[in-house]
């Protein structure tokens, strides 16, 4: 629907940025790169993310393989086991989607869409932590509510958040650099939260702690710390 | 009033002002929102054809693609800067950058956003460039103030319209004063005009290409449209 108004006003725009103007010949400089262009590989929609996936759980692997477990892994509820690794993990693969791989018919990721994912997983987990934690009564360790020993577990599992998320974000960064010339924050935030939850999947298993303080101060705030890292690691004004 | 949301050209890939012709929008219906008509255009399939070839080292489809779009990257530089000159060599810059990162292109893909995104990303950078240079100026000496240029470079009281229209389009101070007013609005209420209503890109696009959100890019073109609109001297039409 459009008024006679609406009409004259783009028009005057559209001449005005001159999209009726024929544009110059490419400039000597280009033309001398595209002469000498050769044949090149190029990027396949899922290959990169694939990729950081598989560089980023090499560390989870080697942890769970030769590392100490929780005490009271077994005597957790198989449901609750089931939901928390699903829901980790959702947010580890969603928010690495997110940030990595371009809908279909794009190039490039959408940095909307990559935050929203990224958002809603942190939100997501931090629900999850906050109503569903569980322990087991003589096997779990429950740090007290507030005060020292809570901030030094929190600080314990916020390190090792950090030092899964690191792998994701160095090995993203090197997979998106020179891709996303604009909302490159939106995608840093995706993919930190993306390291974020891979460390938050490893602590369901290893984390002995399982008092909601904790879950929510040392595994979801790393997960928030990630994303932020990754956020500013990819601001670019 | 448009809703920013819901506008699609009838022809989406056509440069949306061209001479003579009026704008034609339609209001699509609210499902269409978001859907890649791009991918089905014939020309966006003929750019991602020339884009392949030239991935695969064909010199000849570069010529091509630069053919197809040239222009109209031009005119979305040209509006996001405001001047010509600096709006060409950010063209060429655009293309070269083009160039350097076609082992990211995904083959099969529009690459009409992505070239429009390393365009907007090239005019971000000279807009900073030109704000820093800005800043030294004015510690140096206060300057006097350039006359105004139309946008073909001639000085705004020498130029004529060599087409000699008579309808108020083709009046070149509506033209001037049409961009000097885009260049008042706020940089990202510019580029969102610019994209959905000068360019027709559809609002998922738009927001793509200025790495925001659908939302804010609706909001932002709707906001630039009614400060146009009272900056060129009209009334809002509901």
């Amino acid at each position: 629907m459009s008024g006679g108004g609406n009409d004259f006003d783009d028009r005057v725009l559209g001449r005005a940025t001159g999209v009726d103007a024929p544009p110059p010949p490419p400039s000597a400089e280009l033309l001398r790169a595209v002469e000498s262009t050769k044949p090149v590989r190029t990027r396949t929609r899922f290959g990169a993310a694939a990729v950081v996936a598989l560089v980023g759980l090499v560390g989870p692997a080697i942890v769970l393989v030769h590392g100490p477990l929780r005490r009271d892994l077994a005597g957790l509820p198989a449901a609750w086991l089931i939901a928390a690794v699903a829901l980790w993990g959702s947010a580890f693969a969603l928010s690495l989607a997110s940030a990595m791989i371009p809908r279909r018919g794009d190039v490039l990721p959408a940095p909307s869409r990559a935050s929203m994912v990224a958002m809603a997983a942190m939100v997501v987990v931090a629900l999850f932590a906050l109503l569903v934690t569980v322990d087991v009564p003589g096997q779990s360790m429950l740090p007290a509510e507030r005060g020292w020993t809570l901030f030094e577990s929190c600080v314990h599992c916020i390190g090792t958040v950090a030092k899964v998320a690191v792998v994701i974000l160095i090995a993203g960064l090197i997979a998106l650099r020179r891709l996303v010339p604009v909302g490159g924050s939106r995608v840093g935030m995706a993919l930190g939260a993306a390291g974020g939850a891979l460390g938050g999947l490893l602590l369901v298993f290893i984390c002995p702690f399982a008092s909601t303080a904790h879950v929510v101060l040392g595994h979801v705030v790393g997960m928030v710390l990630a994303a932020i890292a990754g956020a500013l690691l990819m601001f670019r004004k | 009033m448009i809703a920013a949301g819901t506008i699609l050209l009838d022809r989406p890939c056509v440069p949306v002002a061209r001479p003579g012709a009026p704008l034609v929008v339609r209001r699509a219906p609210f499902y269409q929102e978001g859907v890649k008509l791009m991918a089905i255009e014939p020309e966006a399939r003929e750019a991602a054809e020339a884009m392949a070839h030239y991935c695969r080292g064909d010199a000849k489809a570069f010529h091509k693609l630069y053919g197809l779009l040239a222009a109209r990257i031009l005119a979305y530089l040209t509006g996001l800067l405001g001047d010509k000159a600096a709006a060409e060599d950010a063209l060429q810059l655009t293309f070269l950058k083009v160039h350097e990162a076609r082992s990211t292109y995904v083959l099969g893909a529009n690459p009409i956003p992505w070239i429009y995104t390393i365009a907007h990303r090239t005019a971000l950078d000279e807009i900073r460039k030109r704000k820093r240079s800005r800043v030294r100026v004015a510690k140096e000496a206060e300057l006097p103030a350039e006359p105004a240029a139309h946008i073909t470079g001639v000085a705004a009281d020498q130029h004529a319209d060599p087409a000699g229209r008579s309808d108020d389009t083709a009046d070149p101070s509506a033209a001037a004063g049409a961009l000097a007013a885009l260049a008042q609005l706020p940089e990202n209420q510019r580029q969102a005009l610019i994209l959905t209503k000068v360019h027709g890109r559809s609002i998922a696009d738009a927001a793509l290409i200025t790495g925001s959100t659908p939302g804010a890019i609706k909001q932002r073109a709707h906001r630039a449209y009614v400060t146009l609109r009272q900056l060129l001297g009209r009334k809002e039409v509901a």
